[in-house]
């Protein structure tokens, strides 16, 4: 081993600890227990940083260990020796908090493991070699077995972030939680549970692995059929069970989960499936909102101008509503489709970029807002009857969503594999071919955007029944970057993608809320790590995988498996 | 001639202030297959868009079956039954073999009869049918060609447009290519094909228009083109 290939992973790793550490994240994330009364989130974090670059150097080197523990030992002897330097500096009487202001005593004592400062700075040193070597020793693991302690360590981890949700869960299923969870941590019995489960179970399922595939080879496509029926089944069954079991908070969140997923997959069909980099998609979601609002509110402008004749109920209800607003949807993404189809790439990007401008700026503009309601937007939105299903209750709306979702899922589904689905897979490859085969290009993209535009309408509408008020402030450019960034990280054109997306970067966050001004960090920090370690997405549809992986596999490739996805 | 399939009549195309296409005429006629030959830049493919709807004709009237179609669009234009086989066939390279060929056929709507078509070009090329599901991309260059013929064919065209189909494969696969030309004409389509390779195109050919930087200079029987003292492969395009 060369020391000096682990000396910059060292120091990356020593860096990203004092950089988290000196803005605040590691004290404020220790304050959230992981294992009650034995580790933080805090200390977790350093040490993940840690062993991230000791497992990324050691990946790389031929004797994994001692790099693995050569990088640990520079980490944290770096980490030691500017803690030290604060304590020294705040010893002298220097004021270090004018200038960091997040260096504080507790900061230290975190990072000193609540010892005195040289016996702190020696654990920070015997830690992190510790954490190295492990990451060594994990690189030089026969996969079966590597794979299983990551994934323990990774739901252990999960387990304990989740216990806001999971205590609650549990506790509606009438499971205690006790043995488990104490103080918003695991307990460390049940931290020994968790890592030896999740080993074993994920142990038993690898080894399973051949016997599993061959079973699959050799059953008969009947029995293949009702097995992915019935697993279908059962997946929709666990999502109609499931704002019950997680409880209202949850199920809120689920809500806007489900919103993100319909206006992903609307999206999906005009950037996944023709190709078109849309960047205004926010305009459809704010139609359907509006034309929603418009159509159901009493304090809507048609209600007024009726001479008060709606004024109890709106010009008229939700679900009468709800074909209208789809309909205007897909009218008006197709007007504003017709002349800017014929932009390729960039161009078109720019263009709708602006569209989705001018409808914000349209909605909160004083010359419609008799109509709109300008900066004040558009209020009491009703709920839809029967009274009984009660859409502000965010266990109710969450069933709306799902129907809807799936109808959506359904359709992009079939969409895949139909004339359509090819015409555009054959428009995305090569647009000049397509139309001399004979595919009206332009026909097939208005086709696209209009049911892009239709769908994200219906995202529109129920945001609008869900919170009840709409203002033009939540119809910004960030909502199209949102929605881009769901599909994009779940997979171009891939439907499950779109789902784990959208729980990933709608979820997360949410359930990130204590953490504040991190979330946002955190976030960003989550993506960038995705897109360079997956830049196809979680759940990538299989033809965009080749694309992406052009070059690599000239090999021929077997197509037979490929489902649409 | 009024039994012509196809008729180019005192056609104009210009790129901007480029004029590509001078007033050339051309016809061809059912059953027959035609060759347009030139060389390099001379026009030929600019000829083969402008009767498809790719680029427009500024002058002149193109007539195919009975009916004008200088004005309508490519897509209308591929239904009547013209279809192109484009120069370096630019095939869809990730899509499998069989949606390429089902992409020929999606003006259609007769599941039956596609299927059909698509046995038929197999039964012209079983080397794809070996290869049914393998990405179009990584096809060797005479499959691929046969497969951008393929695709063609399951648009059920009257009259197949082949733009250089010997570019860049080896004098074996040329000989092979043009062979199937001459049995899918046999089966009924009508052949408009350029081509460089002037002796190729000629050996199969019933009749052959040559062209030179947009104009057409000579047209003749292919057994008269053959005999032609100034046609040679090397000196096409330094002919007088
Ligand atoms: N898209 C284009 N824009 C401008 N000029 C073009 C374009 N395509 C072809 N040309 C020009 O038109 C002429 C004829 O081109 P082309 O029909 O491609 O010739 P050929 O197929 O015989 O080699 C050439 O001078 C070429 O440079
Ligand atoms: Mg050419």
């Amino acid at each position: 081993m060369n020391l000096r290939s682990a000396l910059k992973p060292g120091f990356v790793g020593g860096i990203v600890v004092v950089y988290l550490s000196a803005i605040g994240m590691v004290e404020r994330f220790q304050d959230r227990n992981v294992i009650t009364g034995l580790v933080g989130l805090g200390v977790v974090l350093m040490l993940v940083a840690f062993a991230i670059t000791s497992y990324t150097a050691a990946r790389k080197s031929d004797s994994s260990l001692l790099t693995g523990v050569a990088v640990g030992f520079i980490s944290g002897a770096f980490v030691a020796i500017v803690t030290m330097g604060f304590e020294g500096l705040i010893n002298a009487g220097l004021d270090v908090r004018g200038m960091f202001v997040s260096i504080t005593p507790g900061l230290l004592e975190t990072l000193e493991f609540g010892l005195n400062p040289v016996v702190g700075a020696f654990m920070m040193v015997v830690a992190s070699t510790a954490v190295g070597a492990v990451s060594g020793v994990l690189v030089g693991l026969e996969y079966h077995l590597r794979s299983a302690v990551v994934f323990a360590i990774g739901i252990t981890l999960l387990m304990s972030l989740g216990e806001p949700i999971l205590r609650v869960t549990l506790g509606n299923l009438q499971i205690p939680t006790g043995w488990l969870y104490e103080l918003g941590g695991l307990t460390i019995a049940g931290t020994i549970i968790v890592l030896a489960l999740a080993f074993g179970l994920r142990w038993w399922w690898m080894s399973r692995a051949d016997t599993r595939r061959e079973a699959a080879a050799q059953m008969p496509e009947a029995t293949r059929r009702t097995w992915g029926r019935a697993s279908l089944m059962a997946a929709i069954v666990a999502l109609v069970a499931l704002p019950w079991i997680v409880g209202p908070f949850v199920s809120d969140v689920l809500g806007t989960v489900g919103l993100y997923v319909l206006l992903g997959l609307g999206l999906n069909i005009v950037v996944g499936y023709a190709g078109l980099l849309d960047l205004g998609y926010v305009a459809f979601f704010a139609v359907g909102a509006y034309a929603a609002a418009i159509f159901t509110s009493p304090a809507s402008f048609l209600v007024t101008e009726e001479g008060q004749q709606f004024a109890e109920a709106g010009f008229t209800n939700l679900w009468v509503a709800l074909p209208f607003v789809v309909i205007i949807a897909v009218v008006i993404g197709a007007a504003i489709g017709a002349p800017v189809l014929r932009l390729r790439g960039d161009y078109l990007a720019i263009v709708t970029l602006g569209f989705g401008e001018i409808i914000r700026t349209l909605v909160l503009s004083d010359w419609l807002s008799p109509y709109l309601g300008g900066a004040q937007g558009l209020t009491r939105v009703p709920a839809a009857p029967p009274s009984s299903f009660d859409l502000r209750n965010p266990q109710h709306i969450y069933y709306l969503i799902l129907a809807f979702s799936l109808i959506a899922a359904y359709i992009s589904y079939r969409l895949v594999d139909s004339r359509v689905g090819r015409a555009w897979a054959a428009m995305r490859e090569d647009e000049d071919v397509a139309e001399a085969m004979g595919i009206s290009v332009v026909r097939y993209k208005l086709l696209a955007f209009a049911m892009g535009a239709g769908v994200g309408s219906l995202g529109g509408v129920f945001f609008a029944a869900k919170i009840g008020s709409i203002f033009p402030n939540s119809f910004g450019l960030q909502v199209s970057i949102n929605v881009l960034a769901v599909i994009i990280l779940g997979g171009i054109g891939s439907i499950p993608g779109v789902i784990v997306g959208a729980a990933a970067l709608v979820g997360l966050p949410e359930l990130l809320r204590e953490f504040g001004e991190f979330r946002l960090l955190i976030y960003g920090a989550i993506l960038i790590a995705i897109m360079i370690f997956r830049p196809e997405g979680l759940l990538p549809n299989k033809r965009r995988q080749r694309e992406l992986h052009e070059g690599q596999d000239l090999a021929a490739v077997d197509l037979t498996k490929e489902g649409p996805s | 001639m009024s039994d012509a399939i196809l008729s180019l009549r005192h056609v104009s195309a210009s790129y901007g202030p480029v004029r590509a296409l001078d007033d050339i005429s051309i016809d061809v006629n059912e059953g027959e297959i035609v060759c347009l030959l030139g060389s390099n830049a001379a026009g030929k493919s600019t000829t083969l868009r402008t009767i498809l709807g790719m680029t427009r004709a500024n002058a002149g009237e193109i007539v195919f079956d009975g009916e004008r179609i200088e004005g309508l669009t490519t897509p209308e234009i591929v239904s009547r039954g013209l279809t192109m086989v484009p120069e370096n066939r630019r095939l869809f390279g990730k899509m499998s073999v069989k949606e390429n060929l089902e992409i020929g056929a999606n003006l259609r709507d007769d599941k039956a009869e596609i299927q059909e078509d698509i046995e038929r070009v197999f039964s012209l090329f079983p080397r794809l049918k070996e290869r049914i599901r393998q990405r179009a991309g990584t096809l060797s260059g005479g499959e691929q060609q046969m497969l951008a013929i393929g695709r063609a064919l399951t648009a059920r065209p009257k009259v197949l447009l082949l733009d250089e189909p010997s570019m860049g494969l080896a004098p074996i696969l040329v000989e092979q290519v043009f062979e199937t030309i001459q049995e899918i004409n046999s089966q009924g389509t009508t052949i408009f094909v350029v081509e460089q390779n002037a002796h190729m195109a000629l050996s199969i050919a019933d009749r052959g228009y040559v062209l030179q930087t947009g104009s057409i200079v000579l047209e003749d029987t292919a057994a008269n083109l053959l005999e032609h003292p100034k046609l040679s492969d090397a000196y096409l395009g330094e002919m007088e």
